[in-house]
């Protein structure tokens, strides 16, 4: 999918959520820590988190319901644990609706600037324009959670550093954490969104005073 | 075996048996001061006014149930008007006890009306093992209130050799700030909560975590925390968007959350910390 290519000018590349701060604290030192640490960021934090408002988005969207997707479009934007990972998703989200609209336009992105007046939470709008373009819901969420998993693993490997086999053998080990977790996203209500990865919200915090920073988040 | 007749007749006996707690407080500034006008206390919730200093009104909150079990159901709203400003905290930790049935539930519901303040500074929430617990806090703010919240969840008395091996915790916050929200997140732990704790980016085996919310909130604020970097003896750390400061604490136990967390209160606060917690 085009639109979660590393060159779609969203900018992901420079965003780390976090893990720029974990490296530079020996959280993560190999490919077996990064894992570990993604694990949860995936299984638990953002990730999971931003999966369940994808399902939401798309959903409110194929329903043609206006008020669910204010509703997901407004939880989304608030639910950010610190100003960088706030940046991070709503920096993408107003990148991703701005390219998508110039290039692949639909009436649904359309309807998402009109019902939303705040920031544009990332996974909102990747949501919003996989569902206007009638691409099916599991496979856009399995793709979505794929490339921002292959970007933190990506961040990863320029960070600690690792060798590009070792990224590809820490994607493959993430493959299964991906599934399940879209898995639970597809079941979860969004009253019912939350995490646990509490190390990571502090860490995306401490990385606002890191001295050397080749991310900004 | 007993029959399923049986069964939800026990059932039904033991949920009547739970205990329901609600206090609903109103303040107003009458003047310089201000004044409870109105408290509905029922259940085993109470709330006390023990003090009034420089203007702000003092709540304590007592639960004479001395804790909270599965299928306790509690409820506090808070509400001030124009100009009022209110210090709450409690008598004593609240302590949320193993669930044999369905889970403890904690409602908070704050409403701080046009130039209103409100301190929210309770003592910690501590969880024993097989704990199931869902909180909800609902924060509506005037775009000029301000607020200095701090909650803690002590997840196991880990001093005293205790952990949550199993559990369900399901804390979920929303702050809203002339009607839009502005800040939202829920904690959602599940299953073998200290066996989760352990992993590096949950909690790295801590278990004590405490998160200060500051309306409105600027880097100024950001820079006070950071500045005691060196003083604090867990991990620390704050920021600011969104017009609010937020500064989240962790440690491997509640004695060193209570000293980052009163450090770190102490240098945001313009007012001094409740008397109960420094005791």
């Amino acid at each position: 999918m085009a639109w979660l290519s590393p060159s779609y000018p969203v900018g992901a590349f420079s965003y780390s959520g976090g893990v720029e701060w974990a490296v530079e604290a020996g959280d993560i030192t190999d490919r077996v820590t990064l894992e570990r640490w993604l694990a949860v960021v995936i299984g638990q934090g953002g990730g999971f988190c931003d999966a369940v408002f994808f399902v939401h988005a798309h959903r409110a969207v194929t329903a043609k319901d206006d008020v669910a997707l204010r509703e997901v479009a407004e939880l989304a934007a608030a639910f950010a644990p610190s100003k960088e990972r706030h940046l991070e998703t709503t920096a993408q989200g107003a990148a991703f609706v701005q390219a998508t609209r110039a290039a692949w336009a639909c009436a649904a992105l359309d309807t998402l600037t009109s019902v939303c007046d705040g920031p544009v939470a990332y996974p909102v709008a990747v949501g919003v324009a996989s569902a206007g373009h009638g691409i099916a819901l599991e496979a856009a969420l399995g793709a979505y959670l794929h490339a921002v998993t292959a970007n933190l693993i990506s961040a990863g490997v320029r960070l600690i550093p690792l060798g590009q086999t070792d990224g590809q053998r820490a994607l493959a080990a993430m493959e299964k954490v991906a599934a399940a977790t879209a898995a639970r996203a597809l079941v979860t209500k969004l009253d019912d969104v939350g995490g646990a990865a509490l190390r990571a919200d502090l860490a995306s915090m401490h990385h606002e005073t890191q001295y050397t920073r080749l991310f900004r988040s | 075996m007993p029959t399923i007749a049986a069964r939800n007749k026990e059932n039904a006996l033991f949920a009547a048996n739970r205990a329901v707690g609600r206090v609903v407080v109103t303040a107003h500034a009458v003047g310089a001061v201000t004044r409870r006008t109105r408290v509905n206390e029922s259940g085993s919730l109470r709330v006390r006014f023990p003090n009034a200093f420089d203007g702000e009104l003092e709540a304590v909150l007592v639960n004479t149930a001395g804790g909270v079990a599965g299928g306790d159901r509690f409820a506090v709203d808070v509400t001030l008007g124009e100009g009022a400003r209110l210090m709450v905290t409690s008598a004593a930790a609240e302590k949320v006890y193993r669930a044999l049935g369905p889970q403890a539930e904690i409602d908070l519901k704050l409403d701080i009306g046009p130039g209103a303040a409100l301190r929210w500074l309770p003592q910690e929430t501590i969880l024993f093992d097989q704990a199931r617990l869902t909180r909800r806090i609902e924060v509506d703010l005037a775009p000029d209130a301000r607020l200095l919240l701090a909650e803690t969840l002590v997840l196991g008395r880990s001093a005293m050799g205790e952990a949550v091996a199993q559990g369900h915790v399901f804390d979920r916050w929303r702050v809203r700030r002339g009607g839009r929200l502005v800040f939202a997140e829920a904690l959602r732990l599940d299953g073998a909560i200290a066996a989760q704790l352990a992993e590096k980016a949950v909690a790295g085996g801590a278990v004590a975590l405490a998160t200060v919310l500051i309306a409105p909130g600027d880097d100024s604020l950001v820079a006070r925390v950071r500045a005691l970097g060196d003083s604090f003896r867990g991990d620390v750390a704050a920021s600011c968007w969104n017009g609010l400061a937020v500064v989240r604490c962790l440690a491997l136990d509640g004695a060193v959350l209570r000293h980052d967390l009163t450090i770190a209160l102490a240098a945001v606060s313009d007012a001094p910390l409740p008397r109960l917690w420094i005791n």
